[in-house]
């Protein structure tokens, strides 16, 4: 006689994914619920007080309103500026367009606060490099452009935040059925009418999706609007949670979880009512075919929109990243820029500087723990997604996207409050708390890239595995690993780099000993150094771009942030 | 000893039974096929017994251990049941040579790498492939690799071997030799196998019995020669083979068949409406005059032979007649028919 089964079903496939879930139960669904209850249960009883006397404060009131205004605002301009790039770059014959596309989306893995940087060295009323070099050679008594303020800060994060945009529309018009078109045109419709009555329409949902991808990602930032928009007194969300958390007081803490309640709710707002609104309008554009479309020619328009193109890539990536290692080089901020006024000896100084080092070996080694747990986790997350006909086996798959959907604040927040001894488990002021932290935001990059791999292995393959009498554990290590292999390495850069360079959970999260590189190069921009800022600038970008390559190497160009 | 046992076992997905208190034995070194066309459930009973799905209810026994009980609350997973199988797709591991496939079940065993060697290159010698040990799946042809799989079902020198449609992917020449080869194959080593396919050509050339299968239920079992001629109903004697259907009656003095001219014995128990069945080559054509007379509605020529539609008695039937004979007819012409053979099924 066989053992009953409920004993045989008790095996190595179970063990693993139930330690996957409850890792994810334990690290992103109790802080969160901890966090909602902190914020509406103050000495034993149940009220909204907390909300009422903190958005009392007009400050407080008028940085959510700032927040929505500046999030609205970027959306708008990025969905307008990227579907045309997209259009533009995927269907048509404009010249250079892959290296515009690769352009366009490598600006996405550049920190945003990097960007910051850069455009306040370019543009800050008084020593800007752009403004000084515009009054010399047009004779003008003032400063052209200040970055400190709303326009500034709105230019500045459409710069940063439309990638999301532009990632998501030109996969779409990537993906779409091109026999879609060809219809129309064989209709009788010109191509411009064709993309007027049916490519815009049809990208209609994933215009949504890239607009709410940018909208909750400008909602969520930190750090651009602490480097452009606190000096100008504009305040966000963010920016007053942080400033509330830095109190160090009881009731900073409860006015910071109040405020990042609200966030989390606006954002999630908005991305349930958009899955909402897509659900409603699910088109079928995607064919299993890869089918390459006919381009359009654009004619006569070809090379004024290709200079047109070129210079929105000079002014979004050229020119603030020349901007960053040029300061980094330079022997002298008060001399102009020439040859001879500059050096890299700022750069071997930086190297040999341990309060500079010791930062980058602690967000290195957090980055590298937190990547490959998260890949663990995802193996078996995605495992069960795609791979098993469990009831309930999406739900690991949508914790760990509403990681990756929360603001990066509101998790760093709820970790505090949750993991400071409440619950018997106290991470303050360790490495483990930022490790948890950047695993829970970045866990669904890892997830998204392995279940998609394994989607694409036939089930047969591990059930002749089955068959030839290895066990799950045995097929898991021989046939489904080795099979997915470029997408374990490529979700583990895919967490790895995100978690590098992470600034706004590490800012409030970082203890005296676990300074990380985001945190000492936003203290170096804010309290004093903008050069040496500069030059750990340009060694995260250099380790940026490396991670990079491998990441194309690895998925065959497939993948890359 | 690997006979095989399924005791009424019955699969539901949902609500839909996509497998019917499907009872059937396989005998030790007997090669059975389940034939249906596709969506009939006969992949799912094969899934069962390999232990990749669980029945709703029934038993399966391999040899005399029970599988699978969902009674009894027994369900031994498919990498304890030490089954062969061959999958449509192959299932050839992508990164593995084909040394590194058709070795892993021994692998898995724990064998020592020197008996491992031995076994592998005696299965690949087996299937003719002795000399591509080292290649990559991706460097083989389909046929290539269908003999991967079939080297890696057979490795472990398992008692019972299952095959899910591994022909369909082939060419048509490749499916005809295969065929052969896989049946040599299990004769020689005395494999029980359980077959299924959609293809009664394939279901025919090699089984010792054929489970004929439609919506989950099985319609007939029997050898070759049982279900082609002498089909449970009409169901199955219009899947296998090709058949003619003209209208009858049953009556008290038998079938009468209009299109024909003649009254047939009836089966017991059969009354009203009725159906003939005439298998094209039950058909002699004939010159005008002598027997039944049709007219020629089209014909196509195949090369051996030719495909004619007549016109009979008001009902138009098909004729499968060599290509010589009957060249200078053609459509509208009249000609003369003679019937063998006639099956009757209740409507």
């Amino acid at each position: 006689m066989e053992k009953p089964s409920i004993l045989q079903n008790f095996d190595a496939k179970w063990a693993a994914i139930a330690a996957a879930v409850g890792i994810l139960l334990l690290f992103v669904v109790l802080p969160m619920l901890y966090l909602i209850w902190r914020s509406v249960f103050i000495e034993g009883s149940f009220h909204f007080e907390t909300y009422r006397q903190v958005y009392a404060q007009s400050a407080n009131w008028k940085a959510f309103i700032n927040t929505i205004y500046v999030s609205l605002a970027v959306t708008f301009v990025s969905v307008a500026v990227s579907f045309p790039l997209a259009w533009l770059v995927g269907r048509t014959d404009l010249p250079g367009k892959g290296f515009f596309r690769t352009t366009f989306i490598a600006s996405y893995m550049i920190p945003p606060y990097v960007g910051a940087i850069a455009w306040t060295q370019l543009t800050s009323p008084n020593a800007g490099y752009l403004n000084d070099w515009l009054m010399a050679t047009f004779g003008l008594a003032k400063a052209p452009f200040d970055i400190y303020g709303m326009g500034g800060l709105i230019w500045c994060l459409t710069l940063f935040y439309s990638p999301f945009a532009f990632i998501t529309i030109s996969r779409a018009l990537e993906k779409m059925d091109p026999s879609l078109e060809e219809a129309s045109r064989i209709a009788g419709a010109s191509p411009l009418g064709t993309l007027w009555r049916v490519t815009l329409p049809l990208m209609f949902p994933s215009v949504i999706a890239g607009g709410v991808l940018v909208f909750i990602g400008v909602g969520s930032a930190f750090g651009i609007p602490a480097i452009i928009g606190m000096p100008a007194q504009i305040e966000v969300l963010t920016t007053r949670i942080v400033t509330y958390v830095y109190l160090g007081t009881g009731k900073g803490v409860r006015d910071a979880t109040a405020l990042a309640v609200s966030l989390m709710l606006a954002a999630n707002f908005i991305l349930y009512a958009s899955t909402w609104l897509l659900a409603r309008k699910d088109y079928v554009t995607i064919s299993g075919k890869s089918t390459r479309p006919v381009l359009v020619e654009l004619g006569r328009w070809k090379w004024p929109l290709a200079g047109l193109v070129s210079l929105y890539g000079f002014i979004a990536i050229i020119l603030p990243m020349g901007s960053i290692v040029i300061t980094s080089m330079i022997k002298s901020l008060s001399r102009p820029i020439t040859l001879d006024n500059l050096t890299f000896r700022n750069w071997l100084a930086a190297l040999h500087n341990d309060q500079y080092m010791t930062p980058l070996w602690t967000s290195f080694v957090t980055a590298a723990v937190a990547a490959t747990a998260a890949t663990a986790i995802a193996v078996f997350v995605a495992y069960l997604l795609i791979k098993t006909r469990t009831r309930g086996r999406t739900i690991p798959d949508s914790l760990s996207t509403l990681g990756g959907a929360t603001p990066s604040i509101v998790i760093a927040l709820a970790l505090i409050i949750t993991f400071s001894g409440e619950f018997g488990l106290n991470l303050y002021n360790t490495l483990a708390i930022l490790i948890v932290a950047y695993m829970v935001k970045y866990l669904t990059m890892a997830v998204r890239t392995i279940a998609a791999s394994m989607s694409q292995v036939h089930s047969s393959l591990e059930e002749a595995a089955l068959n030839s009498g290895a066990t799950w554990l045995q097929s898991l290590r021989d046939i489904m690993l080795p099979l997915i292999g470029p997408s374990l390495v490529a979700g583990w850069f895919l967490v790895f780099m995100p978690s590098f360079y992470e600034l706004t959970m590490s800012i409030i999260l970082y203890g005296s000993k676990t300074k990380t590189i985001g945190v000492l190069l936003y203290e170096l921009q804010t309290y004093a150094d903008p050069q040496d800022a500069s030059v750990l600038a340009v060694i995260i970008l250099f380790i940026i771009l490396v991670g990079n390559i491998i990441l194309r190497k690895v998925s065959k160009g497939a993948i890359g942030i | 000893m690997a006979e095989i046992r399924i005791n009424c076992v019955t699969k539901k997905f949902g609500e839909v039974k996509a497998v019917d208190n499907f009872c059937a034995t396989v005998g030790d070194g007997e090669f059975v096929s389940i034939l249906g066309p596709s969506g009939c459930g006969k992949t799912t009973m094969l899934r069962m017994v390999a232990g990749f799905e669980k029945p709703t209810a029934g038993e399966i026994y391999i040899g005399d251990r029970l599988v699978s009980s969902p009674d009894k609350g027994i369900y031994v997973p498919p990498e304890k049941r030490s089954i062969g199988m061959v999958f449509q797709s192959y299932a050839v591991w992508p990164h593995m040579t084909v040394f590194e496939n058709v070795g892993y079940p021994l692998k898995i065993k724990g064998l020592a790498k020197s008996e491992i060697a031995v076994r592998t290159n005696k299965a690949l010698d087996l299937v003719h492939l002795g000399g591509l040990a080292q290649r990559l799946p991706s460097q083989l042809s389909g046929g290539q690799q269908q003999r991967v799989a079939l080297a890696r079902a057979l490795v472990a020198e398992p008692d019972l071997l299952l095959l899910d449609e591994p022909l369909s992917n082939l060419d048509a020449k490749l499916r005809e030799s295969m065929r052969f080869e896989i049946k040599e194959l299990q004769k020689k080593l005395g494999v029980t196998v359980l077959y299924v396919t959609h293809d009664q050509a394939e279901a025919m050339a090699m089984s010792d019995r054929i489970v004929v299968m439609n919506a989950g239920v099985i319609h007939q079992i029997g050898d070759p020669v049982q279900v082609y001629e002498t089909p449970a109903n009409k169901v199955i004697a219009d899947f296998i083979g090709l058949v003619n259907f003209l209208d009858a009656e049953a009556g008290e003095g038998g079938v009468k068949i209009p299109a024909l001219g003649r009254t047939v014995h009836a089966p017991a128990g059969l009354g009203g409406k009725a159906v003939a069945a005439v298998r094209p080559e039950n058909i002699a054509l004939a010159a005008p005059g002598a027997g039944l007379t049709g007219t020629v509605i089209h014909k196509s020529y195949l090369g051996d032979t030719v495909d004619w539609r007549i016109e009979l008695g008001g009902e138009q039937i098909r004729v499968i007649a060599p290509a010589s004979a009957f060249q200078e007819y053609s459509a509208g012409d009249s000609i003369g028919l003679s019937v063998d053979k006639v099956m009757i099924f209740p409507a």
